[in-house]
């Protein structure tokens, strides 16, 4: 005897996802209806215009830098947080409240500390080793900087829960083997999180390629990214297949990266789990 | 060597906070900026945040926005992880991937996407439009913990309860919901903080007079950034870390770094 949920309760979750994937299929649909009836129209009129390809160029350079420097800020704190012989709760809230805050208050935060008359400057100009303020904010480098803040946190859950569950044996097995701490790290602990690594990549990847908040809050008006784009000409021009078609754009580059990254992923997950060596 | 190393993990580990105590540290400053040297001391940004009917509204009209979002998500997530875990269903494994889809889209072109189908529907710029955005974003976040929830759960005391006359309604009731509780409250919890914060997706979908907290933080940031912003987003900061608390105490935060088993 077994109890039985009526089919009829999944209605709702099957009412989302049709309405997604309704979502979806309007956005490739319209991204191919162009003035003069069906066609690529859309895509060739953006690889025609220099400034959005460089726009688009700009969204790969500064999703790829912020990949990896989320991974080199990451991945000690994930290391940190994984050998922590006591209580990880204090650590893991001190990642967790940032990262669940709104991406608009963090943002702000940003301004706050990076901005012309901000924390950073104002310390640099009162201890006089600066009479000029840096300039840190509307440039790439306060985007880079909003984004790994932002995203990090996708990279440090990906390898810890990697790293939590690796099995402790390998690595005094290593140590009996008279390998030192760096070895064991570079030659055991790295290769056996390196599926948490790729996952990690990917998720920043790809959420920093749409990202909208941080490029257009501390990005300069003359560096937007492909999101940025998209959301200014749909609010000063509503002209729906075109956003449609730069939104595909969008996805097919944030898609182009992850899905060789995927597949390295697969061939890496079957080496580390024994099947591959 | 030792006080290098600690130095280097102090560094590391204030990196994610710093800007939140920045903002709380600027909140309380006259100018509403953290500067060094410390500006002088003041509740003003408070006074203004708390006085003003707008900004009140808004994190209402958020508030309520984010419990529907997580009544709607949660409960549909419930439902769909008793049955795909509860009988054999043909597609199993696509309808998960369908419900996780939304995870991999860069969150403009979901916008972008969502914006359509809210033309289609006749909700674009509605409060309702919203919702329905928000529900689709939220379902992955509630049906990972409910399902690993549902997966620590032995049948046997269903089918116990079952034995002993209960009937169907009553072994939900009784039996399945309570045992299910952590995961239920970590999915609610998750759901009110994903619709509460979002702004990327939702920016597309307003209308002049229907808008969303984190939306008109936006945009005033962008129009003149007022250090109001400043004691919101400390309350924010706040409300949040006490949202953390709570999950620490349902489900403990290591939940997190859970490994996806397959």
């Amino acid at each position: 005897m077994s109890t039985r949920p009526p089919l009829f309760l999944l209605t709702g979750t099957i009412i989302l996802i049709i309405a997604f994937l309704t979502g979806i299929a309007y956005l490739i649909i319209e991204s191919l209806n162009t003035r003069e009836g069906w066609g690529l129209g859309n895509f060739t009129y953006f690889f025609s215009r220099a400034d959005y390809v460089r726009v688009l160029i700009r969204t790969i350079e500064i999703s790829i830098m912020a990949t990896i420097f989320s991974a080199m800020i990451g991945y000690p704190i994930a290391y940190a947080i994984a050998n922590y012989q006591g209580n990880r709760n204090f650590l893991m809230i001190l990642i967790i409240t940032p990262w669940l805050v709104s991406v608009v208050v963090r943002t702000y935060g940003w301004i706050v500390i990076l901005g012309p008359k901000g924390t950073l400057n104002s310390f640099l100009m009162s201890t006089g080793m600066i009479t000029t303020p840096f300039r840190l904010l509307f440039n790439e480098v306060g985007v880079v900087i909003g984004l790994v803040h932002v995203f990090c946190p996708f990279f440090i859950i990906s390898v810890l829960s990697v790293l939590l569950y690796i099995d402790t044996s390998l690595k005094e097995a290593s140590q009996t083997l008279a390998a030192g701490p760096i070895e064991t790290f570079f030659k055991v602990t790295l290769p056996l999180s390196m599926p948490g690594v790729l996952t990690g990549a990917i998720l920043v990847y790809l959420l920093s390629t749409g990202a909208i908040v941080t490029p257009l809050l501390l990005g300069g008006v003359r560096d937007g990214m492909l999101a940025t784009q998209i959301y200014q000409d749909v609010l000063q021009v509503f002209d729906y297949p075109k956003a449609a078609s730069m939104a595909i754009v969008l996805l097919l580059t944030a898609f182009a990266l992850v899905i060789p990254v995927q597949m390295l992923e697969r061939r890496v997950a079957a080496r580390t789990s024994g099947r591959g060596v | 060597m030792r006080i290098i190393r600690w130095f280097i993990l102090f560094i590391l580990f204030a990196f994610m906070p710093l800007p939140l105590i920045v903002v709380a540290i600027s909140s309380v400053s006259k100018s509403g900026y953290f500067t060094i040297p410390l500006a002088e001391l003041s509740w003003r940004w408070y006074i203004e945040f708390l006085t003003d009917a707008e900004w009140l509204h808004l994190l209402l009209v958020s508030a309520v926005i984010a419990v529907i979002v997580s009544i709607i998500s949660t409960t549909a997530a419930l439902f769909s992880a008793l049955v795909l875990y509860r009988r054999r269903v043909v597609g199993r494994g696509l309808i998960e991937t369908l419900i996780m889809l939304p995870l991999v889209f860069p969150n403009a072109a979901l916008g972008v996407a969502f914006l359509g189908l809210l033309g289609l529907l006749g909700a674009q710029g509605t409060y309702l439009g919203i919702v329905l955005a928000h529900c689709i974003i939220a379902l992955p976040f509630a049906y990972r913990p409910i399902l690993n929830s549902l997966r620590k759960l032995d049948p046997a005391f269903e089918e116990a309860s079952m034995s002993l006359g209960a009937t169907p309604g009553t072994v939900l009731r009784t039996v399945t919901l309570p045992m299910l509780r952590p995961g239920l409250v970590s999915a609610f919890l998750f759901c009110f903080i994903i619709s509460f914060d979002e702004a990327t997706i939702t920016i597309f979908l307003i209308a002049p007079d229907v808008t969303t907290l984190p939306v008109r933080i936006l945009t005033v940031i962008q129009e003149s950034a007022s250090p109001v912003i400043a004691a919101i987003a400390t309350f924010l900061v706040l409300f949040t870390l006490a949202m953390v608390m709570l999950l620490e105490r349902t489900t403990g935060l290591e939940m997190f770094a859970a490994p996806e088993r397959k």
